[in-house]
């Protein structure tokens, strides 16, 4: 069996971790196991002793970044809204520190986030977007025993704990052969983190400032991010965007059937709109016909870059992966790529991809992918992401077309793919993922956590 | 970070009517110069034909300051030159002349305008382009901060372009455009472009085939 220092992560570097890594919540530099297994709990503190009493008990729990690079195991991860800040007694000039959009919450901030029509937040599903969420729990483990007795721990920190209340609870784990929702394998792509202690995988591209990441660090810019304060707060803490998004498969599978003839048509479509096969083969690799073996090997299915695709003939313009993570695509606009990345958490939920689901009841199947976006800015790049690489096709010359798997789209949406002679436009685009609700997280370091227990 | 700057729109007020409207203007008027009271008489037919068709499109904002009309974004500003920021911007701008290169590979960038006011003692500075700006600022941190610091420096109070407070400095000076017309709302830089290349293009091909 692979371990996750085989299968994800990269070879360990010769120099020493930078990073105060003790500090560190697992989950910011750990990627899923393969395959995962866990669960997210949702909870609402009722009474400001209570919810630090919660914590304290939860904190010794909560697994540091020290030795991150094995996954062989079960961990938990905590994360805490601004409200559920104030619902902790957190100082005001504390709570002043932290930036505005995190302030007001995701669902405040529809207007910067595209979130509108279907994605709107009055139609999220209950509790997101009301202000009740306060904190967020999330065990994951390589095994569903593992996840049950790590998932046991943290419900004895809360469980006939009054003052503490559980407003939802979300298991999560990948569909055989690890793949989403849509039937992709996913989450390859990930930046790499200086000073964490692991050589980038190739394709990864150059580590990125820890400060990007993690606060308390610089950042890319040389200088480290605005931290909220006291510094005990900030340093080694980070934050979390929690999306949930519903997958529409049937309308996915509709669509596919009517742009492709044959089951090799269609998947070619399907290959073209994320710019991997499902098999996570990426068409630069691959261009003609999916390589399982390729798209399986870490060291493989991420080596390339976009100098011999300069038109987009083998990975489109407008694909999911390269508006994700353009590398060196020629941008219409000004842009450092290296300041627009994420550290993405995807977790699966509901019954498997079914090819054959084609009823608008399928839509309705409660089933998807709910992200943990990690960054020490994360607000900010979630919302330059929604509002620039995923709802609007300008930074590549392509017009109002939007990213055409996770796009909010307007009626009559298309997608382009070039080629010789004239290029594809696909037409039939709908939302294919709808998002049900979403939050933003404050990850406490682990010092921060014990300085929350023990405020006031 | 200082918050947003929203405009007030009382939802409760209903907007007058058009005869409301015309009966504003003609009170209005009442004290304008002969000329323009006659105008006005001439034109109130073609003036109420115009607000029947008008459909109510409100500008939306961009981002933390101006007015937005569907994709273009307008940041006009008033700001006070810092000691010899003239005499140094002026003999910047002349080095460039008209050929504005970086404001090319920022590639939102429709115009920009240069005023120099009160004996140049400050500056009128008006652009029109593509999408937020705050949005990318970070990007001109790390791609262009040079260009940035060496026209911005020539502005009283500039804190750098590394500042986190450079963004609150740039919006502090602005002031939101009262009205904003835009023929083209939904053609950005890139998309001009690509027209004008397709356009040629198709001339191109027809100068063949004909």
């Amino acid at each position: 069996m692979t371990t996750v220092t085989e299968s994800v992560s990269g070879n360990f570097s010769t120099e020493t971790p930078t990073l105060d890594l003790h500090e560190i919540q697992a989950t910011v530099l750990r990627p899923r196991p393969a395959p995962y297994f866990g669960t997210h709990v949702l909870l609402h503190i009722d009474d400001a002793r209570a919810g630090r009493e919660f914590i304290r008990r939860l904190a010794p729990h909560i697994a540091s970044a020290t030795n991150w690079w094995n996954a062989a195991t079960a961990w938990l991860e905590v994360g805490i809204t601004y409200a559920g800040l104030e619902a902790l007694g957190l100082p005001k000039e504390s709570l002043q520190s932290f930036p505005e959009a995190f302030r007001v919450g995701m669902a405040a901030r529809a207007r910067q986030l595209g979130d509108d029509g279907v994605n709107d937040p009055k139609k999220w599903d209950k509790p997101f977007g009301t202000g009740q969420v306060h904190i967020g729990v999330s065990a994951f483990s390589d095994s569903e025993d593992k996840r049950r007795r790590a998932l046991a721990v943290a419900r004895e920190q809360y469980e006939g704990f009054s003052g503490v209340t559980v407003l939802a609870m979300q298991d999560f784990g990948a569909q055989p052969g690890d793949r989403n929702s849509l039937g992709y394998k996913d989450g390859i792509d990930q930046p790499a983190i200086e000073g964490s202690g692991v050589e980038p995988l190739p394709g990864q591209g150059r580590p990125l400032k820890a400060g990007e990441f993690i606060l308390g660090y610089p950042g890319e810019a040389g200088i480290p991010l605005p931290m909220p304060q006291p510094d005990i707060l900030g340093r080694n803490s980070t934050y979390a965007g929690f999306r949930k998004y519903q997958t529409r498969v049937g309308a996915f599978n509709r669509f596919l059937r009517a742009n492709g003839r044959t089951e090799e048509e269609r998947e070619l479509v399907a290959a073209k709109l994320v710019g991997r096969w499902r098999s996570g083969a990426p068409l630069t690799l691959a261009p003609d016909v999916d390589n399982p073996a390729l798209g399986a090997d870490p060291k493989r299915n991420n080596d390339f870059d976009y100098a011999n695709d300069p038109h987009g003939r083998q990975i489109p313009f407008g694909a999911h992966i390269r508006r994700m993570n353009p590398r060196d695509t020629e941008l219409t606009r000004l842009t450092d790529v290296n300041l627009h990345r994420l550290i993405r958490r995807g977790t699966t939920y509901g019954p498997p991809y079914d090819p054959n689901a084609l009823a608008e009841a399928d839509d309705e199947v409660p089933r998807g992918a709910i992200f943990l976006f990690i960054s020490a800015k994360a607000m900010a790049t979630i919302e330059f992401l929604q509002q620039e690489w995923i709802n609007d096709g300008n930074f590549i010359g392509a017009g109002n077309e939007r990213d055409p798997i996770i796009g909010r789209q307007e009626e009559g949406a298309t997608f382009t793919i070039p080629k010789q002679p004239v290029r594809r436009r696909v037409r039939g685009i709908e939302t294919f993922n709808v998002l049900k609700g979403g939050e933003y997280f404050f990850v406490p370091s682990m010092s921060a956590l014990k300085w929350l227990a023990d405020l006031i | 970070m200082a918050t947003e700057t929203a405009t007030p729109t009382p939802s409760s007020v209903r907007p007058p009517s058009a005869a409301d409207r015309i009966q504003q203007l003609r009170e209005a008027y009442a004290d304008a110069p002969a000329v323009g009271r006659a105008a006005l008489d001439k034109v109130i037919p073609e003036l109420e034909a115009a607000m029947r068709l008008q459909q109510r499109q409100e500008p939306s904002t961009a981002g933390r300051i101006g007015l937005r009309r569907g994709k273009v974004s307008e940041l006009t500003g008033i700001v006070t030159l810092a000691p010899g920021g003239a005499k140094r911007l002026r003999l910047l701008l002349k080095t460039l002349g008209n050929n504005f290169q970086g404001a090319d590979k920022v590639g939102t960038l429709h115009d920009m305008r240069f005023v120099f006011l009160d004996n140049d003692t400050r500056l009128l500075f008006a652009t029109a382009y593509d999408g937020d700006w705050d949005t990318y600022i970070e990007d001109f941190v790390t791609k262009i901060p040079d260009a940035m610091d060496l026209i911005f420096c020539n502005l009283d109070g500039w804190p750098g372009i590394n500042s986190p407070k450079a963004k609150d400095f740039i919006a502090g000076f602005q002031i939101p455009a009262d009205t904003w017309y835009v023929a083209s709302p939904n053609l950005t830089v890139a998309e001009t472009k690509r027209l004008e290349k397709i356009g040629a293009a198709v001339e191109e091909f027809l100068d063949k085939i004909q």
